[in-house]
């Protein structure tokens, strides 16, 4: 346990010190020296936005659902907090047991985007724990990662002892299973990572070497032990019904991103946007079933005395059940004061009833996401929505008496003109007109229209995968020929950060390379990447020219179709021939329709949708 | 109808905010279907309030909260549910059930503290208590203070011996660190924080104190009529 006066001291001085104290409603507190294996779980970002992940709530009432096991939560502490536990010399601790990380059997990371990649070595740093696996013998955790980025491990590999590729509800207890089971004997770390590797899903990168060739691609990638496979399967769950789903959540005491409680629907999605990588990681699609998720909202809302419940998913308004659903919760709960929200909303006028109905209250804004600016360009990421989808949707909306809409849009995407980013302006003002071109008397509230743009970012395992993204200039000269081109203050137009796009650009393609990268920018001084204001573009710069690295070569570099890839050695369900075959259809302009009217044959093995309509 | 409750806000939790404790008891409430009484208009919220809230950082054995309720409720049983669902570090000790009285915040006008920091030298506890002793009977201790003067603040001194009650030194705890008990006033007729106190105490008798280290618990909250010093509830 680290020092509670020092403790103190350093927590009179920083902001919102209840980031860092624990004892929230639901948390557990174990005695560590009471169970067989500590388990410190990590969201490497600051408390309020770690805390409103699922995926932790779930991994960490799973764990400590045995009661043999412990886990206790770890987050990024702010630059303020950070700043005064190295005055003082506290390090970094967990938030139930306020004990050393270090003294953990594991270290668990939940990697949810790339620019969060400097944190992971300023939490180990923060613990006195070393950054690279080989330097860290028997006294240290065992470090393992899971969650979307680890589908490409490989910038990280020299960092981390294994990484969980796929869904870690069935892998995470096999894990600390086995764990518990050799520290009976013998222990030696390798056995463990030995043993562990032939667990489905597990990726021990210090067991694997890479090749190169001269042009700086891969040759390739091969076990260094025998009997290792040479490809590395997802894990998921197959029925969402039995999955151990928690009955209750942490409370956190100060506000957080998401606030709620989050009932998740369905895992998976059938559209097909070929620039979305969760829509191919989280395949095949799989429903939970009405009655489950009434039970399991029950349960929620008596555990934890929240007053809103999010209906999640990738695209929520696909549920199958989903009029059947919100009827039966808002039945049970309106008058209890609990309201539904949905996160995702598609442009029809179904998800615009679904709204009606469960927003009786608050009419806040809308969002949809368009994505592109023309319908041609729709068609090539495949995000099949048309301009008449738009226009009925925000003629409905209207009706019903919203006033704000917020529109979504990336820049940068495959075959994109000119004309098609002016299209974003015409969309925007064409909303406009849609609310002004109604009588007077009709029009409610205070109209406002806000297009954000964001800088398109490649991801591995998507039909993009090999494409190749702007420069930062391009990027800017596209944003700006927007911006500049809207005269009119009901009409605001956003932009995402292009330089922070570059950097996310390099990491979710890149390779085992890149590990001195992230190193020295950490070392001047890189953290919180994903905060804008924090993001520090210059060092940066100068940590790539230190560590003789080609940013383009991994961010903006069009790839070749049979260049093997880093991520290739994962097998992520959907076949390559199936992304190719995609890559292709966008390049010519075709649309591929939702799987729910078809099954297109993208690879994946037990697919409902493959049952039901084939 | 109204409950009166006083309430504790002990160890980690003295980091809470005012406004994560209101959210805290809202939830509390609503867990145990607590019949409270909202606010009108567009945006209806629980009405409670709670009395002298404290600065962020400090302990406290004994702070109080009013709650507007629509019907009568067993008291007892409220008291048991309600901290069924409250952390153990905040629990309600005793409530009581008024008709319409005084709101409580206008009630209470002096606070007793428990102030804990390390001395950072060596001084006997002896000789520390005459030096404080001595300063307390001094006419006139000033403390600048910002004070509002239309959009601007304006640096004010103020006198501070007319808002000093019993101070006391209790001798040292477990960590060495000094133990003084405070009573100092509170609420519209003036009020000191323990903070204040301690700084023109170190400052006055060179006494180079870790302010850093202070550990500050709020032990009591007092009503005063006719000279007399009570307990609220």
């Amino acid at each position: 346990m680290i020092n509670k006066l020092k403790l103190d001291k350093v927590l009179m001085k920083v902001e919102k010190p209840a980031r860092y104290i624990g004892m929230e409603k639901n948390s557990y507190k174990k005695d560590l020296n009471k169970v067989n294996v500590k388990f410190a779980f990590s969201f490497p970002d600051v408390y309020e936005v770690g805390m409103s992940h699922l995926g932790l709530q779930i991994i960490y009432n799973l764990i400590n659902s045995v009661e043999s096991f412990a886990c206790e939560r770890v987050f990024a502490p702010w630059v303020d907090m950070e700043r005064e536990m190295r005055k003082e010399g506290i390090p970094l601790y967990s938030l139930e047991s306020k004990e050393e990380v270090k003294n953990f059997d594991f270290l668990g990371f939940t990697l949810q985007y790339e620019m969060s990649y400097t944190n992971i070595l300023n939490i180990l740093d923060l613990s006195h724990i070393p950054f690279n696996s080989k330097d860290r013998d028997e006294s240290f955790p065992i470090i393992i990662a899971g969650g979307s980025c680890a589908y490409n491990p490989e910038p990280l590999a020299n960092f981390f002892d294994l990484f969980v590729i796929g869904e870690g509800e069935e892998v995470i207890l096999e894990l600390l299973n086995l764990y518990d089971e050799l520290k009976k004997g013998p222990y030696s770390k390798d056995s463990f990572l030995m043993e562990a590797s032939k667990i489905e899903g597990v990726y021990v990168p210090k067991f694997y070497n890479v090749s190169y060739n001269e042009d700086g691609t891969i040759n390739e990638m091969y076990p260094l032990v025998a009997n290792l496979p040479k490809v590395i399967n997802k894990r998921y769950v197959i029925d969402l019904d039995r999955m151990y789903t928690p009955d209750k959540l942490i409370v956190p005491y100060i506000d957080t991103v998401h606030d709620r409680i989050a009932l998740e629907l369905f895992r998976g999605c059938t559209r097909g946007c070929r620039f979305c990588q969760a829509g191919i990681l989280y395949r095949p699609i799989r429903e939970k079933s009405v009655e489950n998720l009434v039970k399991i909202s029950e349960n929620l809302v008596n555990n934890t005395g929240y007053d809103s419940i999010s209906l999640m998913s990738l695209s929520s308004c696909d549920y199958s059940q989903l009029l059947l659903l919100t009827k039966e919760l808002m039945r049970k709960y309106e008058d209890k004061k609990i309201g539904l929200s949905l996160p995702s909303l598609r442009l029809d006028s179904f998800s615009i009833d679904i709204l009606k109905e469960i927003e009786k209250v608050r009419k806040s804004g809308l969002t949809f996401a368009p994505e592109a600016g023309s319908q041609r360009l729709r068609d090539v990421i495949n995000k099949g929505v048309t301009e008449d989808d738009l226009v009925n949707a925000v003629t409905y909306a209207f009706e019903e008496g919203w006033s704000r809409v917020k529109l979504y849009f990336m820049i940068g995407l495959p075959t994109e003109t000119d004309e098609d980013i002016m299209g974003i302006k015409d969309l925007a003002y064409l909303v406009k007109d849609i609310f002004f071109n109604r009588p007077n008397e009709e029009r409610k509230g205070n109209f406002k229209v806000t297009a954000s743009a964001s800088c398109f970012v490649p991801k591995p395992f998507t039909p993009f995968q090999w494409y190749g993204q702007d420069t930062i200039d391009e990027f800017l000269r596209k944003i700006y020929m927007v911006k500049n081109s809207i005269k009119d203050k009901k009409v605001v137009f956003n932009y995402h950060d292009a330089d922070l796009s570059y950097i996310e650009a390099i990491f979710a393609r890149g390779d085992r390379r890149l590990s001195d990268l992230l190193v020295n920018a950490w070392r001047k001084g890189c953290k919180f990447d994903g905060w804008s204001d924090l993001f520090r573009y210059d060092l940066w710069l100068e940590a790539l020219e230190e560590s003789n690295i080609d940013g383009s070569f991994y961010a903006n570099r069009t790839r070749d179709i049979n260049e093997v890839l880093p991520w290739d050695f994962i097998n992520s369900g959907v076949s390559k021939e199936f992304l190719i075959r995609e890559y292709k259809n966008a390049i010519d302009g075709k649309t591929t329709d939702d799987c729910r009217n078809g099954c297109r044959a993208c690879g994946i093995t037990d697919c409902s949708m493959r049952g039901a309509y084939n | 109808m109204i409950i009166r409750a006083k309430f504790t806000k002990r160890n980690y939790l003295k980091y809470l905010s005012h406004l994560d404790l209101m959210r805290l008891f809202q939830r509390s409430f609503s867990t145990i279907q607590m019949p409270i009484k909202y606010s009108e208009g567009f945006n209806p919220h629980p009405k409670f309030s709670i009395a002298n809230p404290l600065s962020l950082g400090l302990e406290s054995e004994c702070e109080y909260m009013d709650i507007d309720i629509t019907e009568h409720i067993d008291i007892d049983d409220f008291i048991k549910e309600i901290n069924m669902v409250l952390p153990e570090d905040i629990q309600i000790t005793k409530a009581i059930c008024l008709e319409k009285g005084e709101s409580i915040s206008s009630v209470l006008s002096w606070a007793y503290y428990e102030i804990k920091v390390d001395l950072n030298q060596e001084e006997s506890v002896e000789s520390l208590e005459e030096s404080i002793s001595k300063w307390l009977k001094k006419e006139e201790v000033l403390i600048t203070r910002l004070k509002k003067k239309g959009k601007n603040k304006v640096p004010t001194e103020i006198n501070i011996v007319p808002l000093l009650g019993n101070i006391t030194i209790k001798g040292l705890d477990e960590n060495n660190y000094i133990v003084i008990n405070a009573l100092l006033r509170t609420g519209e007729g003036g009020n000191l924080k323990p903070v204040q106190l301690m700084e023109a105490m170190s400052r006055d008798l060179n006494l180079n104190l870790d302010l850093d280290s202070l550990l500050i618990k709020r032990i009591a909250l007092y009503a005063e009529k006719d000279k007399n010093i009570y307990c609220p509830l």
